[in-house]
């Protein structure tokens, strides 16, 4: 397998941009005029084709990777079915909305509502895995379905607010009411979190799945995992009993 | 054919068709993954009387485990595929489920068969259990009073082969037991296989049939019992005074064909006068397993 198409940004980006139409439908079988050809939307310029912001260099095999900074670039992966995507810098609002396949992986901080329900809508990322090395803005995997949001440093507030399902992982300090309304979401808090008044606590045990999802994600994405999180201890808190109840917040302990 | 002395029969081992799932157990130490292979495992050593053959095919390091916790690989094999299925529910759901601190993984995530295994083990959690999908694998997590028991929902199933076998043909039965004793040792390192019965060795090898009961599937094998060499129509040579079977069962026929040339060239010591196999003429069973040819590399 190659390593699949480089993007690079021609020019700064200045102005907001929204790529939400960029890697619809099945995208990895496009080829790279096809791509080249799809809009992305300048909030003051209007659409122009993905080719004449970004040099596209590379095979099209369902991999693309940006280089450039893309901190004003929003709805980069919405609605994602397949593929990989790898963003180098810090990326804009509602990266990875509704993602519902495939990987998204962001080297530096997001914007606001990363992998989460479109506004008005009831469901967010409904699969697939959105990875965000560095922080994300607040209502980030909000009122997702099914996936796997991982957060590499600090998550705002309301991260997984109204989660009906799916899976959260916190590396850093969760912001306030993460967790609220979830109805079968689950958590993972490895800093600092305070799970919201409506989660009550149960045990504190060894969760045998997130020893798997963890090494997992150490050898997959090279996330900073550490001995102390496979072996230690998670304090489980059910909730949000507002709503089914049946979710979870999972807070590392070390004993 | 001789090696060290010992007589290598011109014959053949016949091999039946199973079907076969690999079942990956970690605990939180290797007291419990043995103690749960140990029931997973049990009373598996003939599907004539026991529905399943089963047996541990190799301990796992946790750097080779998915949780990263010790491990061990078992097959468990059936004649149908509907059986296995049953067998894997029924099995893992007494004594795999029960024992502490286990988790339960599919062993052959590439075979294109499956069969739900986690997804009818989750009742147990009336309600409680919960599912995660870890990169496009589901699993189950059932409560219990310990925490939780983590399952696969689906396990990988291939076409196996199962009855490979020897006969070890001894001067005595301590040279015997030896000789099998060594000859486990040396197939128990082997890849894709395992030996089902206890410790390796079986001592009850069986004919097809009876010669009285109609009804019954298998008898003793009077051909190769020392005591009724008199009595019948003996298949011992001059001096044998014991003889033992190794019976291995494999995910296909050159794992098997590896495993019985490690176990014949273990079993060829002082005291074994000869090496033979069992075989129903070669009209049962599909796999033939040729002595010589196996110690060899070249058909006989």
């Amino acid at each position: 397998m190659t390593d699949g198409t480089v993007a690079r940004l021609r020019d700064p980006l200045l102005q907001r941009a929204d790529f939400a139409d960029v890697f619809l439908g099945p995208w990895p079988s496009l080829a790279l005029r096809e791509l080249a050809e799809r809009p992305v939307y300048l909030e003051s310029d209007g659409p122009v084709p993905f080719g004449e912001m970004f040099e596209l260099k590379g095979e099209p095999n369902g991999r693309i990777r940006f280089i450039g900074d893309l901190a004003m670039a929003d709805r980069l992966g919405a609605g994602m079915t397949e593929g990989e995507v790898v963003v180098e810098s810090n990326l804009g609002n509602e990266a990875g909305l509704a993602l519902a396949g495939g990987t998204i992986v962001i080297e530096g901080d997001v914007g606001p509502r990363a992998g989460a329900a479109p506004l008005g809508f009831k469901r967010g990322m409904t699969g697939g895995e959105l990875i965000v090395r560095g922080s994300t803005g607040p209502g980030a995997g909000a009122a997702m379905r099914r996936g796997l949001l991982v957060v590499g440093k600090r998550a705002g507030d309301q991260t997984g607010i109204g989660m009906i399902a799916g899976t959260v992982v916190v590396f850093g300090a969760a912001g306030t009411d993460s967790g609220l309304w979830s109805k079968r979401g689950t958590v993972v808090a490895l800093g600092r979190i305070t799970p919201p008044p409506t989660y009550v606590y149960a045990c504190t045990y060894q969760p045998v799945h997130l020893r798997l999802l963890l090494t997992r994600l150490a050898a997959r994405y090279g996330l900073p995992v550490r001995p102390r999180h496979l072996k230690g201890f998670y304090r489980r808190y059910s909730g949000d009993m507002a709503e089914l109840g049946k979710g979870e917040i999972m807070t590392w302990a070390a004993k | 054919m001789k090696i060290r002395g010992v007589f290598i029969e011109d014959t053949f081992a016949e091999a039946f068709t199973m079907r076969v799932a690999r079942i990956v157990i970690t605990a939180r130490s290797t007291r419990w993954v043995r103690a749960a292979a140990s029931k997973l495992t049990g009373f598996a050593t003939s599907v004539i009387g026991c529905k399943v053959e089963a047996g541990v095919e190799r301990e796992l390091p946790a750097s080779e485990t998915p949780d990263g916790r010790p491990g061990t690989s078992v097959l468990l094999m059936t004649m149908g595929k509907d059986d296995l299925a049953k067998r894997l529910i029924e099995r893992i759901g007494q004594t795999v489920l029960t024992c502490p601190t286990t988790a339960c993984y599919d062993g052959l995530p590439d075979a294109p068969d499956r069969v739900g295994v986690g997804s009818a083990l989750r009742f147990f959690g009336d309600g409680f259990q919960m599912s995660k999908v870890m990169a496009g694998v589901r699993y189950w997590r059932i409560p219990v009073m310990e925490g939780e028991f983590l399952v696969q929902e689906k396990f990988g199933m291939l076409k196996g082969v199962g009855g490979g076998n020897f006969l070890i043909l001894a001067r005595t039965a301590d040279a015997a037991l030896e000789a099998a004793e060594a000859a486990s040792d040396a197939m128990a390192a082997q890849p894709g296989t395992i030996l089902p019965f206890p410790g390796g060795v079986v001592r009850s090898g069986s004919k097809v049939g009876s010669r009285r009961i109609k009804s019954m599937i298998a008898s003793t094998n009077d051909a190769y019992c020392p005591t009724l060499r008199a009595v019948t129509k003996s298949a011992l040579p001059e001096g044998v005074n014991s003889v033992l079977e190794i019976v291995v069962n494999g995910v296909d026929a050159p794992s098997i064909a590896t495993s019985m040339r490690a176990g014949v060239d273990a079993a060829c010591r002082a005291g074994v006068i000869a090496i033979s196999a069992g075989n129903y003429g070669g009209k049962l069973g599909p796999h033939h397993f040729h002595l010589r040819e196996i110690m060899t590399g070249v058909p006989s």
